[in-house]
């Protein structure tokens, strides 16, 4: 019997092809996605390694609350008192700027990375090396850059540069070039590092009288823990010594849980892929045993039994997985190469480090590419158990598959359970984990109900879809009549372009309602005529522009008000939740932002002791005007607040909004997130001509301040609305590029069946062309069969798409999205591009069937 | 009707398979013509080489040497998609089993080598092929709702639609009972007789060649005896003499 399989499977060489080209990229997409992530894993280790530096001990101040970068810096005054505890043997105070310092090249030019910080240090002895004789920082005016900033940007020691910090922008000589790390490699991951003399830095990042944390270094032979305990018990309650172990690892955990979102984004699409594969797998399996029925029954007839049937398809399905498995395993390696590029080049920073091949990769790719083969064999082995003998003798024979009706019943409740799930992950399950679980699993089941269903409206939907063809001719109604004929088979052929589209669809649902959220809430609720932002800010926090920026928009006459904006993510504490926070120039940001104030005012707010707060908030927690609230801040204080304002619009400051001067009272971070500006005289009701003249004032006079800090893009409300829709659309170009590997590969499960279905229907081709059918027609008829299933495909995912997008787009918080927006443009822009995909699955298997010899095929059985 | 007309002709065919101690010859030079308006059957034990010169004569094969003419037409001198129009517009086919596309309904594969050539069938005639053989309640029903002889009903019809200059019919009644059978071969002969179509056809039955004007007799590629107008009787005892 394994002869005999061996035998079938090389005889079939393009079969064997083609669904082993399934199974190769949904293992080769897994092994790319391990083995990149492992790779950056190692490498972010090493750099987590190098951040803990060759200190022994650090004090900092204790944190609960916030980001690493919100820490509350350590009083100047405890240097000393460390200094005397016996066994610290040298002290050094470390100040730092997490990416707010940005280097200027000589063109004017920032340079910041998209991605990876901007960092400024004080200079660290341990952990700076100096290259080819520079000289480490001394001078107020001097600073130091690491050495791939400095090649990458040409940046040339004894050249001034100016130097954007949290504060101001201010000139430096570049005295010297270092590596990070160690003396031999420089340990970069695409971040700047700009560093400076200690009382320099301090200035320069705002930092009077403290600093971010001392380094200490014990005296040989000493006990660390004992000196550890010394120097805790010297310090006090607040601040915490941590070894540099710690340290490392805090990083190393820190770093870990970014890569861990990207390998779980990237195993998502991975999964996808081998979802869909599964799907085209089942299929080729499927028509194999029916193709191969009067064989199989003649098998029986000589004395096989059924078991050694179902054993031998079991068999060549193992075949299918072990070499798909190896193979894919190879092309894994490669992926993840490219998968690196691939994101490098949508903006990432990728370290560069060699691909890594884990073990637990590897049984990863051989879980999928065995497993999944032989879980697809398991139904058409069971069938091909079934075939009788007489199978030999009838040629017309066929395999017994379930009911329509039942699989009515079955795919019914399953698409229907799945449903339920769907639901409950969206909208009652409460931790992110089960969110995503229930709705993988409720999707899932959908998808599988979905096609179960399938085959029962499959051949209606096969003539409704080919109806307008047949005003072309003969072909296109032979084309229909074979699309519709065998519905089991249209359908798990579409069901894999099903799978694919129905995500598309959902990511442009998704897409286009986060897009017009965002359109209506800048045409409605905001007043302001110019928009101030980072070059490279997106949605990070951290990114700040200095406060200087808004000084000097404030000195032009052209700009009436300038309102500042900051926020942070889940760094305050209110009634025992973390909370994210928004702040603003209270006084002036109601002529900017209209957030639908229901009770109170912002502009009359108590600045420094007043919070406005969204009313589903102030509903759950009894908050009305006057309410006094508890807000505990990342430095550890806690401030009583009094509610002043309750608004309706949480598309703008989500729930809680305070006035900067609350932050500046809790922050050391100075920098700006964000500005708006209101153009002097400005006013929509004014005539379109004097608007644009008035447009064109502001932008001549902000020009020299954008001119000036390069690190910050100002617009006005054209140009900002304009930027934040390609941004949007440029992310969901990244989705549809992780997706297409998936329609790729449901467009090598059309062409698998549809070679199937050729060679199924030898004689009636050579019949056909025997009463003079032409090539041309005989391909045009394949082709459009191959439209006609790729079409219902993909209309059976964008329906399913439009659903799961509407669900998702209720779901997700109005603060992103409040309505439900259907791009059907775009969608049926969809169906044509699966109508073509279509085009292109066809062209190889009607060749094939051009190509038959009219006389072979007509006496072929 | 002009009997000399000729509808195809075979101008010393050879056929040729294998070289060698393996070399059969399917066809060893065949000259055989058949006039407009005349049934010829083709006879002759398994292996004869009757299917051959019929799939030669009909294009869908090629000769090794010799000539083989639809009309005035060579048909080594025509390209593949000439040949493919060739049978399309000049040649009607019956095979023995598998005649019909499944996914057409019966009146779609009667005008089926119309519709590909994308001319309007002419519906008085395809009217009138349909009643004559009595499938004028069955038009819009698919192959596998009818019965063999009705799909061979259907096959004829299909082979009349477009007025070929001949018809090569492949053992029409082998695979149906003897009643049905009879039924088809009538047909056949009322084509020859009131429409005066020209059809060869390849038989081993001795009751189905009788229907033919003349039965022409292969063994070995060879033509090596012709009867006309015969009776299953003198088939039989033709064949009897070949046999012997």
């Amino acid at each position: 019997m394994f002869r005999l399989t061996l035998k079938n499977l090389l005889d079939k060489k393009i079969r064997f092809a083609l669904t082993t080209l399934a199974v190769v990229a949904s293992v080769a997409m897994v092994v790319g996605v391990f083995a990149m992530t492992d790779s950056l894993r190692s490498s972010f280790e090493g750099l987590a390694e190098d951040i803990a530096g060759s200190s022994d001990l650090s004090v900092r101040s204790v944190q609960d609350l916030g980001d690493e970068f919100d820490r509350k810096p350590v009083d100047e005054g405890v240097a000393g008192v460390v200094e005397t505890v016996d066994g610290v043997q040298l002290v050094t105070p470390v100040v730092s700027s997490f990416n707010d310092v940005v280097v200027i090249d000589r063109e004017g030019n920032a340079i910041r990375p998209s991605g990876p910080p901007a960092l400024g240090f004080s200079w660290l002895p341990d952990q700076f090396f100096l290259i080819n004789g520079g000289a480490e920082p001394s001078a107020p005016d001097e600073f130091a850059v690491d050495v791939e900033t400095a090649a990458k940007n040409n940046l040339i020691v004894g050249e001034i540069y100016n130097i954007d910090g949290p504060l101001r922008q201010e000139p430096f000589r570049l005295v010297g070039i270092f590596r990070f790390g160690s003396p031999e490699r420089h340990s970069g991951l695409g971040q700047t590092m700009a560093a400076f003399e200690l009382e320099t830095a301090r200035d320069f990042f705002g930092l009077e009288g403290v600093y971010n944390e001392l380094s200490l270094t014990v005296t040989a032979g000493t006990d660390i823990a004992s000196v550890q305990q010394a120097v805790q018990q010297a310090v006090g309650p607040g601040l915490e010594v941590v070894t540099a172990e710690a340290i490392r690892e805090e990083t190393a955990d820190d770093f870990n849980s970014v890569i861990s979102i990207f390998n779980n984004v990237l195993l998502a699409f991975a999964f996808i892929i081998v979802f869909v594969a599964t799907f085209i797998i089942n299929n080729t399996f499927q028509i194999v045993v029916s193709q191969r029925i009067r064989e199989l029954g003649l098998l029986r007839a000589i004395g096989a039994t059924g078991r050694q049937i179902s054993r031998s398809v079991y068999l060549e399905a193992l075949l299918v997985g072990v070499f798909s498995t190896v193979v894919g395993i190879g092309l894994g390696v490669l992926l993840g190469n490219g998968l690196r590029e691939l994101l490098n080049v949508m903006g990432f920073s990728l370290p560069s480090g060699p691909i890594e091949l884990r073990p637990r990769t590897v049984i990863w790719a051989a879980a999928i590419g065995i497993g999944v083969t032989m879980l697809s064999s398991i139904v058409p082995a069971r069938r091909a158990r079934t075939i009788a003998p007489i199978a030999a003798i009838h040629s017309d024979q066929r395999l017994a598959g379930a009911s329509l009706t039942r699989r009515l019943y079955l795919g019914g409740a399953m698409a229907a359970t799945g449903a339920i799930l769907l639901g409950l992950g969206l909208f009652a399950a409460s931790t992110t984990r089960s969110v995503l679980t229930l709705v993988a699993l409720g999707a899932v089941l959908v998808f599988i109900g979905t096609n179960t269903l399938s085959p029962s409206f499959a051949r209606p939907a096969a003539m409704i879809i080919g109806k307008p063809l047949t005003l072309f001719g003969i072909s296109c109604t032979i084309a229909r009549g074979n699309a519709a004929r065998s519905p089991r088979r249209t359908a798990s052929t579409a069901g894999a372009l099903m799978i694919g589209l129905a995500l598309v669809g959902m990511a442009g649902v998704v897409g286009s309602s986060l897009t017009k959220t965002f359109l209506t809430t800048l045409d409605n609720s905001v007043e302001a005529d110019y928009f101030i932002q980072s070059t490279s800010a997106g949605f990070d926090p951290s990114v700040t522009f200095s406060e200087e920026v808004v000084e000097e928009i404030r000195a032009l006459p052209e700009f009436e008000s300038v309102v500042r904006y900051r926020f942070s993510q889940g760094s305050l504490l209110i009634n025992g939740d973390t909370q994210d926070i928004f702040t603003a120039d209270l006084a002036e940001v109601e002529l900017h932002l209209d957030a639908d104030i229901e009770r109170g005012s912002l502009t009359n707010a108590d600045p420094v002791n007043g919070i406005a707060v969204h009313r589903d908030k102030a509903d759950d927690l009894g908050l009305t005007i006057g309410s006094p609230v508890e807000v505990t801040f990342p430095d550890g204080q806690t401030d009583t607040l009094t509610v002043e304002a309750v608004f309706l619009d949480n598309s703008l400051f989500g729930n809680w909004l305070v006035d900067n001067v609350v932050w500046e009272r809790h922050f050391t971070r100075t920098g700006v997130s964000f500005a708006s500006a209101t153009v002097t005289g400005f006013s929509d009701d004014l005539p379109e001509d004097q608007q644009q003249e008035l447009l064109a004032k502001a932008a001549a006079a902000i020009e020299p301040v954008t001119k000036h800090f390069p690190t910050v893009i100002a617009e006005n409300r054209v140009e900002f609305r304009q930027s934040q829709q390609d941004q949007l659309n440029s992310f969901l170009a990244v989705i549809f590029v992780l997706l297409a590997l998936s329609l790729v590969i449901a467009l090598i499960g059309i062409a698998n069946t549809l070679a199937l279905s050729v060679f199924e229907r030898t004689r009636e081709i050579g019949l056909l062309r025997a009463v003079g059918m032409t090539r041309r027609q005989l391909r045009r008829a394949i082709r459009w069969e191959s439209v006609i299933i790729a079409v219902f495909g993909a209309l059976l995912g964008l329906i399913l798409g439009v659903v799961f997008g509407v669900a998702a787009a209720i779901a997700i918080p109005d603060s992103l999205i409040n309505t439900a927006s259907v791009p059907y443009g775009q969608l049926l822009s969809y169906v044509v591009v699966a109508a073509f995909a279509g085009i292109v699955a066809a062209i190889l298997p009607a060749r094939r069937a051009s190509r038959l010899n009219v006389l072979d095929a007509i006496s072929h059985e | 009707m002009d009997t000399k007309t000729t509808a195809a002709r075979a101008e010393n065919a050879f056929k040729v398979y294998g070289s060698g101690d393996t070399e059969v010859r399917a066809l060893d030079g065949i000259n055989i013509t058949f006039a407009a308006g005349e049934y010829t059957a083709i006879m002759g034990p398994s292996g004869s080489g009757k299917s051959t010169l019929m799939h030669c004569m009909a294009g869908l094969d090629t000769l090794t040497d010799g000539e083989a003419y639809i009309g005035d037409q060579a048909l080594s001198t025509l390209s593949e998609r000439k040949l493919t129009l060739l049978r399309r517009d000049n040649i009607g086919f019956i095979f023995q089993t598998f005649n019909l596309i499944p996914t057409l309904s019966a009146g779609e594969n009667i005008t089926l080598p119309l519709t590909l050539a994308g001319r309007e069938p002419d519906q008085e005639w395809i009217n009138e092929v349909i009643t004559t053989v009595g499938l004028a309640d069955r038009i819009d029903h698919r192959p596998n709702e009818l019965s063999g002889g009705q799909q061979q009903r259907v096959a004829v019809s299909r082979a009349l639609a477009t007025r070929p200059s001949i018809i090569f019919a492949d053992e029409p009644t082998g695979n149906l009972d003897s009643v049905t059978g009879n039924e088809i071969l009538s047909f056949m002969r009322k084509a020859v007789d009131d429409y005066g179509q020209t059809i060869v056809m390849v038989t081993h039955d001795p009751s189905a060649a009788s229907y033919a004007d003349r039965v022409v007799f292969l063994v070995d590629g060879r033509i090596v005896d012709e009867l006309t107008d015969p009776t299953p009787d003198t088939v039989i005892d033709r064949m009897k003499t070949l046999g012997g």
